[in-house]
């Protein structure tokens, strides 16, 4: 499959009024087109400041980020960010919510774009609620609108920083199982950011393993069960073999 | 139009539960209403009795019968007019001149970190030292009524809407950088009806602080105003007249605050 994203040897450093910190040391992994991957790795380790470089609202201190064959720029059109909180606006509704992107790139007068705004609300059981607050949906209905906020704008590369962290662990499986189906079926693909072994096994066609701080890429590990749902993944006996293999790689 | 009555099946439990509600609320009114009938009666009753003297401290016939006086000698308009005219001119000019600096101060991190001493400053000095100054600059009369007033509210407003504007959530801000928004894009779409709450309370606090400005700027000097009739009525000795005006002030403070409140109730919504 082709590497839709390649980061090279990227190393990233910044400045506190202590000392100079090195976050990310020559880090090195790819993406492949329409895959779900995953960064895991200890607290602190450095995961957020690659989605950072990679939506282009970082420049790496060395090092190279290609994004479908070309350099990431500052302020990347082609990536789409999704939060670890919602971060819906309470006083939009929710289909002002999804148009927000596109009103801020000043597409929300294209009729092609507000009908795949309507469909992916009529796909993901959310049409009936286009007027409502954010406030009058539960935690899980909130994330799908995030995501479809972010679908809207059609990026190339979907970046996840710990986007079910929030909700509760109920509502986090069947989150997850949601965003796993709605990324697979638009054929998108995804670079997931979690501390939570068992969630990036149950979503990820591979899960790239970092060392503690100065980040370095441990271990790029294929991730293969024989299919299914997230949750269906955590039944599967080889489940419980990688998530070992990983544990023992953060320890 | 007669409302349409819900047809509604309350269990018993939540018909208790509702009629508590609303006993509870029926009290709360009655004695908000009680307190203020007790405390006119017993000032009415002290005064007639003697127990406390209405030369000073007026009693509510006397003031009602100053105001109607005042009223009748075509006085009593021009002088709620001009506090009027002076506040609501002054709480205009100052939350727009403290809502245009703060805005400044948030697009500027460098130019906020700068003037943050001189804003603290600003903001403890008592303003009527001004005073003074303000009628060597202005004048006096109305020009230096309106300047109290906006110095006054001019500060606070800043400051509070620029720490509602430089409190909204970082990770807002990334988002809307993440959908390539600029500058202006995150002020208005998000910062601005982020602070809105924050800018209801600013209104309310306004609203109260143009009073303590007009009312200042008419003691220093004016010919003309409520601050201008209590201090012609302690001058000479009339202090009904000051009564009278303070319990003017009372309602048209009271009557602003409730022109703001509906502006609170839409941002709730």
């Amino acid at each position: 499959m082709k590497n839709l994203l390649e980061f090279n040897n990227v190393s990233y450093f910044y400045q506190t009024k202590e000392s100079e910190v090195n976050a990310l040391d020559n880090v090195t992994f790819t993406v492949e087109e329409k895959s779900f991957s995953t960064l895991v790795g200890p607290s602190g380790c450095g995961k957020t400041t690659i989605l950072s470089l990679t939506a282009g609202l970082l420049t790496p201190s060395s090092g190279s980020i290609i994004l479908d064959g070309k350099p990431i720029t500052k302020n990347d059109g082609r990536i789409g960010y999704m939060f670890q909180r919602d971060h819906l606006f309470e006083w939009r509704t929710i289909w002002q919510n999804i148009i927000l992107g596109l009103e801020i790139q000043k597409k929300h007068k294209s009729a092609q774009k507000l009908e795949l705004a309507e469909n992916l609300l009529k796909k993901y059981d959310l049409y009936n609620f286009k007027n409502k607050k954010p406030r009058q949906l539960s935690g899980g209905m909130r994330q799908r609108v995030a995501l479809i906020r972010t679908l809207v704008l059609e990026p190339a590369l979907l970046l996840l920083d710990e986007p079910f962290s929030a909700l509760d662990y109920q509502t986090r499986l069947k989150v997850c199982d949601d965003v796993y189906e709605i990324i697979k079926s638009e054929q998108k693909t995804a670079l997931l950011v979690t501390h939570d072994i068992s969630e990036a096994l149950s979503m990820s066609d591979k899960i790239i393993i970092l060392s503690k701080r100065p980040a370095t890429v441990k271990e790029n590990m294929i991730i293969s069960f024989s299919g299914g749902t997230p949750l269906q993944k955590r039944e599967d006996d080889n489940f419980g073999n990688y998530f070992e293999k990983i544990w023992r790689f953060l320890c | 139009m007669l409302k349409k009555k819900k047809n509604v099946n309350y269990s018993k439990a939540r018909a208790q539960y509702l009629k508590k509600q609303k006993i509870n609320k029926f009290w709360i009114i009655f004695w908000q209403i009680a307190i203020f009938l007790i405390f006119i009666g017993v000032w009415q009753l002290f005064a007639d009795l003697e127990i406390i003297d209405p030369f000073f401290f007026s009693s509510p016939s006397r003031i009602v019968s100053t105001i109607i006086d005042l009223a009748s000698q075509n006085n009593l308009w021009i002088h709620i007019w001009t506090s009027l005219y002076e506040t609501i001119i002054g709480f205009i000019l100052a939350t727009a001149i403290g809502f245009v600096i703060a805005v400044v101060l948030w697009w500027s991190e460098k130019l906020r970190k700068i003037l943050e001493p001189y804003l603290i400053i600003l903001n403890s000095l008592p303003k009527i030292a001004l005073g003074p100054m303000i009628i060597f600059w202005v004048g006096s009369g109305t020009g230096a009524t309106i300047v109290m007033c906006v110095l006054i509210c001019v500060i606070i407003t800043t400051i509070s809407m620029l720490n509602a504007f430089i409190s909204c959530d970082n990770d807002k801000i990334l988002l809307m950088k993440s959908m390539h928004a600029k500058k202006y894009q995150i002020f208005f779409k998000l910062v601005l009806p982020n602070a809105l709450p924050e800018f209801v309370s600013v209104l309310k606090i306004n609203v109260g602080m143009s009073w303590v400005g007009t009312i200042m700027g008419e003691y220093l000097s004016s010919k003309a105003g409520l601050g201008y009739l209590i201090n012609y009525g302690s001058q000479i000795l009339k202090l009904d007249i000051v009564m009278a005006s303070i319990v003017l002030l009372c309602i048209l403070a009271a009557g602003m605050y409730f022109l703001v409140s509906p502006f609170e109730k839409r941002v709730k919504k």
